[in-house]
Order: C-alpha cells, then sequence, then structure tokens
C-alpha cells in the first residue's frame, strides 16, 4: 500500500516549497493530500499552484478562503467537494503516515 | 525514535530557543533556507524519521 | 488518541491556530494550543467564543505572554515547557 504525506499549508510565503515537495513525493509514489487554511488561501490564485493539479488531493478551509474575498473564485484542480472544513485537516492527521506544515 | 526537523526559514529568538529545549541528540534537521533543497533526499528523510516537525 | 501541539507565533493567525486547534479537538485528539510572545490581538466575540468552546472540549491553552494569563485565563508556559511539550507530541502546527 502506498505510502501517505499529508500537508497542511498556513503560510502565504512558501509555495515553492510546497509545490516541490509535492511533485517529489507524488514521484516517488506517495498519496499526498495538501490542506490550505488561513492565508495560504490566497496561494490559490498563483501561478504555480497549478503544478499541484493531478499530483495529490487538494483541500481548501472553505471559511478562510472566504475570509479572504476569494468567493466566487475558481481554483484549478478544486472541486466544490474539495472545499472544506477544519474536519478535514484532522482527519488527515489521523489517516496519514506522515502530516507536517508548510 | 528519530525526529526530523525541517527549518522552514532562518529561526528567530523564540524559534531558536525553542529548538534549544525540543530537539533531541538523535534528531536530523534540514534546511529548506539555506540554498538548494534535495527534495527527493528530504521526501526518504519523512518517511524514515518516526516523527517530522516542520518549524516556522 | 494523538497529541498535538499548535505553536501560534503570528499575530495575524491567531484565530486560525484556534480553528485548527478546535477542529482537532472535535476528531478526538488530544489539543494543548501554545500563544507564543504576543497578547491576544483581537479578543472579539469569534475568538472568545471558540476560546470557550475549546476549554468545554478540554484543548488546553498556554501563554508566555503574561496579559493572556492575566486576561484571558491561559496557563502560564515557558519556553522550555513548550520544547517538552513538543517533544511529548505527535504532531505539531506552528502558526
Amino acid at each position: 500500500m502506498a505510502q501517505s504525506l499529508g500537508i497542511l499549508v498556513t503560510s502565504d510565503k512558501h509555495l515553492d516549497n510546497v509545490v516541490n515537495l509535492t511533485k517529489a513525493a507524488s514521484g516517488k509514489a506517495v498519496d499526498v493530500r495538501v490542506f490550505f487554511t488561513g492565508k495560504s488561501v490566497l496561494l490559490t490564485q498563483e501561478e504555480r499552484f497549478k503544478e499541484l493539479v493531478g499530483r495529490g488531493k487538494l483541500y481548501v478551509c472553505d471559511v478562510s478562503f472566504r475570509a479572504n474575498g476569494l468567493e466566487g473564485k475558481e481554483v484549478p484542480g478544486v472541486g466544490f467537494k474539495e472545499f472544506v472544513t477544519q474536519a478535514r485537516n484532522a482527519e488527515m492527521i489521523e489517516e496519514c503516515d506522515r502530516y507536517l506544515v508548510m | 525514535m528519530e525526529t526530523l526537523h525541517i527549518l522552514r526559514s532562518e529561526p528567530d529568538a523564540t524559534t531558536s530557543e525553542l529548538l534549544e529545549h525540543a530537539v533531541e541528540p538523535n534528531s536530523e534537521t534540514m534546511k529548506l533556507y539555506a540554498g538548494d533543497v534535495d527534495w527527493d533526499q528530504l521526501v526518504d528523510a519523512i518517511f524514515a524519521a518516526d516523527k517530522v516537525i516542520s518549524w516556522w | 488518541m494523538k497529541k498535538i501541539a499548535v505553536l501560534v507565533k503570528d499575530v495575524d493567525q491567531q484565530y486560525e491556530a484556534l480553528r485548527t486547534s478546535l477542529g482537532a479537538l472535535l476528531e478526538m485528539a488530544e489539543v494543548s494550543m501554545f500563544v507564543l510572545d504576543h497578547e491576544i490581538a483581537d479578543m472579539d466575540e469569534a475568538y472568545s467564543e471558540n476560546m470557550e468552546f475549546l476549554d468545554e472540549m478540554e484543548g488546553l491553552r498556554y501563554s508566555n505572554n503574561q496579559a493572556n494569563v492575566d486576561k484571558y485565563g491561559f496557563q502560564p508556559v515557558t519556553l522550555a515547557d513548550v520544547g517538552e511539550a513538543v517533544k511529548a507530541s505527535d504532531i505539531v502546527i506552528p502558526f
């Protein structure tokens, strides 16, 4: 069974790290899940965010998304079911073999 | 138990003091802010460690 | 049950960190939230209500800022204590 990695993104400063780590992990057949919360939801509007699509499951905190004035904006690779609550992050903590913050 | 400490940015005074108390002898530290990062190696280190802490 | 330490250094993320702590508590994790250095910048109704909810859910909250201890009932903590708590935790979430 594939190993899994949960990545919680809380800051809008480290998109390069998120992209590089996700690419490297998915390249090793790791099941990657990324949860964007707080100010990090702003990263969903950056060009490099698209590089995450297809390399892992992407989730966005719906409350943070709206609180940062992004309601109605599209996010590549994130459908309405992936706009979630903090409960999803907590589930990631339980489900993933490794979990870290980027 | 081996812990991997990941430093995303250069530690400030608070982080430095926390690290003094939180880093145990059998730990590994990887700095993401200090030049080229070998991301493949980082993934291997994440799964080789028993515990991973990614600091600020 | 996983032990989670939420470390809050970014003033702008204090509320976000509280929400994340609550989310983890609702999934039956054991959560300690440490507000470091800064006083709670915006003790509005939302923060206050969620802080009470955290207490009701038996989450623990600490601070090394004396104003948070005196005004908002955080338990006092030193950075040395936080370091020990980090060692004892399964998951560490810095904000």
